[in-house]
């Protein structure tokens, strides 16, 4: 069993890490992805437009998925980029006719000019009139995909491919979290953010120690109860340590496997496991002995017990993880925290030898973890904190639980990490926003990677390194997306864990 | 067994936990470990009965295994699987090594091998790993439309589907 004054004296002696909290920006951010295709531009007479948009929708029905709401169906004369100018200006510009742009799927060139034809302007003089003369001309031109992301880019792209709209509504809602959410979540995380990063190195601290696993740890908060103190008790003591709904630290080297020994048990003596040195897959466990899978799964082994099942926890636990665990299984009958440790001497100079007895504090509910019952539903609404970046296993197993949002020091970015975006020394983004140049980059960078793997990936990679960046927090092709923050130290006490043994964290 | 017998045998295995896990309210998606022609670990979908959104069909399979056997041993282990892996098993089979994956469909809000991402064959300190999707892919999509089309009571906000019907078309006409 665990001492509950012991865990008392770890949580008064963590001292809060200082530095800033600052949101992980998302890859489409970080690097606005510019798709460009190709595009139909047909000269129609200007009394018809309303019928030719009608006839084209009705005709080639729009993609839903892709509106392509941010290109203008027609252009005058006046408002066609210059480069463009000679090709689709024959003659002297008239205001009896206006430009319409037909957007891919492209249909069948035959299809589509007599579709049009009706449409066609009027010819210049009476006497050309006959049939061959209603013929509409398709140019081709080139147009980007994606709405523009700032007024900028509208006006460059208005400028030198075809006039864009800018709705700065549109293009935050799918790369990027709306900033008032993320400014609330970042408000509510940044007060005590440095003792939870600071709990979970103790929790770090007693996986590697124990020879169950490497350095690496979670702490699980619920930012509801962590809002429901601050409220009530200040900065008072160790009541930041209540919001805490679990934490876990790793145990990759804990299990048995084909009913032989664990690396742990087959170490002789105390301290860290020896396997940390290096990487051997062989011996690494499996993701789901990560802390950040762990944590998911003491959450539903606590929740499954809270519906009268069995839990079916067969990995051993740590004193913190012991604790935590205890305050969010059961219902209120075994409080841990004193509540008045407000007095000047710190408790740990308090303690006796017949230990302090714990006084039942009042909490806005009993158990800490919410049940299913109150709403409780996987890790909805909870946030996590880590001493590492985790893996790409562990980032998506974060998102399939559905937690709010990921903490952790920059300090602890791993190459196998699945939550960077960028390189932390960013390089000065040059905003070019033509295409061939915009190929050019491209091109190189994949062949990068061809060196790489020999494979090309869609992904950024880091020139030194190697390594990803996938800010899997938030992408908007996954279902799942939760608010993803780095804590950047003020002043830094270990090297970053990128330089060390590359594993997964 | 002919070789692509033998592939139809083990995907028709891994449907056949695809249909337990329909039958017991979960996602249903199944998979076969199999090593040297014979199933060393099966699973399916838990996520419901063990309130834990990360225990897929693929983990449960693996830890099956590894009661049985070393974790070595899935360097020569293929998985046969209904669905396309997604991102967190695509990473996990890299970590575990695993020689090789079949797949019936594929995953495209979630798909870690192909779809979304391509963690098979992207940078990683562990060497990449083959795969092969279309495998009774049919039987795999329409095992996923039997299931979405029931209502999830577990969910925080069940949507009523009251009057859907089982889409049973493929390819063009779906």
């Amino acid at each position: 069993m665990y001492d509950a004054t012991d865990v008392q004296d770890i949580l008064r002696d963590v001292e809060p890490l200082s530095g800033r909290v600052i949101p992980v920006r998302t890859v489409q951010e970080a690097r606005p992805r510019e798709e460009f295709a190709d595009a139909y531009v047909a000269e129609v007479s200007v009394k018809s437009a309303s019928k030719v948009i009608k006839a084209l929708d009705n005709a080639f029905p729009r993609d839903p998925s892709r509106p392509l709401n941010h290109l203008r169906r027609f252009a005058k004369h006046t408002q066609i980029p210059d480069g463009l100018q000679s090709t689709l200006i024959k003659g002297e510009p008239s205001t009896q006719t206006i430009f319409t742009l037909i957007t891919p799927p492209l249909p069948e060139v035959e299809e589509l000019q007599k579709l049009l034809a009706p449409f066609a302007p009027p010819p210049e003089t009476p006497s050309e009139s006959s049939q061959d003369t209603r013929n509409i001309e398709l140019q081709t031109i080139c147009i980007p995909l994606e709405p523009p992301l700032t007024v900028g880019q509208a006006e460059n792209w208005s400028k030198t491919m075809w006039p864009v709209v800018f709705n700065p509504a549109t293009p935050r809602a799918t790369i990027a979290p709306p900033p008032q959410t993320l400014n609330r979540v970042l408000d509510s995380i940044k007060p005590k953010a440095g003792h939870y990063l600071a709990l979970a190195r103790k929790v770090a601290d007693e996986a590697e120690n124990s020879g169950l696993g490497r350095r690496v740890g979670a702490v699980v908060v619920d930012p509801e109860l962590e809002a429901y103190i601050s409220a009530t008790n200040g900065d008072i003591g160790i009541h930041w340590a209540d919001a805490i709904v679990t934490v876990a630290g790793d145990v990759r080297y804990a299990r048995r496997e084909a009913g032989a020994m664990s690396e742990s048990e087959r170490q002789l003596g105390e301290g860290p496991n020896s396997n940390v040195q290096t990487y051997n897959s062989d011996v690494e466990g499996g993701p789901e002995l990560h802390a950040l899978m762990r944590a998911a799964d003491l959450v539903a082994d606590a929740r499954r017990k809270q519906d009268g099942n069995e839990s079916n926890r067969q990995l051993p636990l740590n004193k913190l993880e012991k604790f935590f665990l205890s305050q969010s299984e059961i219902s209120g009958t075994e409080p841990l925290v004193d509540p008045d440790d407000s007095s000047p001497v710190p408790g740990k100079y308090q303690k006796t030898d017949t230990g302090a007895i714990p006084k039942p504090i009042d909490r806005s509910r009993e158990p800490r973890l919410r049940s299913r019952a109150q709403g409780g539903y996987l890790c909805t609404d909870l946030d996590v904190y880590l001493t590492h970046e985790p893996c790409l296993c562990c980032s998506m197993g974060l998102l399939l639980s559905r937690f709010r949002a990921v903490i952790f020091p920059r300090q602890g970015r791993m190459i196998t990490g699945g939550l960077a975006s960028e390189p932390i020394i960013a390089p000065i983004p040059v905003p070019d926003f033509t295409n061939e140049e915009h190929e050019a980059s491209e091109a190189t960078r994949d062949q990068d990677q061809h060196k790489l793997e020999g494979e090309a990936s869609t992904e950024h990679a880091d020139p030194q390194t190697g390594r990803l960046y996938y800010g899997l927090h938030w992408r908007k092709e996954l279902n799942w997306r939760a608010l993803g923050f780095e804590f950047v130290e003020e002043e830094v006490t270990e090297k970053s864990a990128e330089e060390g043994v590359a594993f997964h964290a | 067994m002919e070789e692509g017998s033998r592939h139809a045998y083990f995907m028709r295995q891994a449907l056949l936990m695809g249909e337990r896990a329909l039958e017991t309210g979960e996602t249903p998606v199944g998979c076969v470990l199999v090593y040297d022609n014979q199933i060393v670990g099966s699973g399916m979908n838990d996520t419901n009965k063990s309130m834990n959104g990360t225990r897929h069909a693929e983990f449960i399979a693996i830890e099956q295994m590894l009661r049985s056997h070393p974790k070595s041993l899935l360097r020569s282990t293929k998985l046969y699987v209904t669905v396309e892996p997604c991102v967190m098993c695509a990473s996990a089979l890299r970590q575990y090594r695993i020689q090789a994956v079949y797949f019936g469909c594929g995953n495209e809000r979630f798909g870690g091998t192909g779809s979304i991402l391509s963690l098979h064959t992207d940078f990683s300190i562990d060497p990449p790993y083959p795969v092969y999707g279309g495998l009774f892919s049919k039987e795999a999509v329409m095992l996923l439309r039997r299931f979405y089309i029931q209502e999830n009571e577990k969910a925080p906000k069940p949507r009523p589907k009251k009057n859907r019907e089982l889409n049973t078309r493929f390819g063009d006409d779906a």
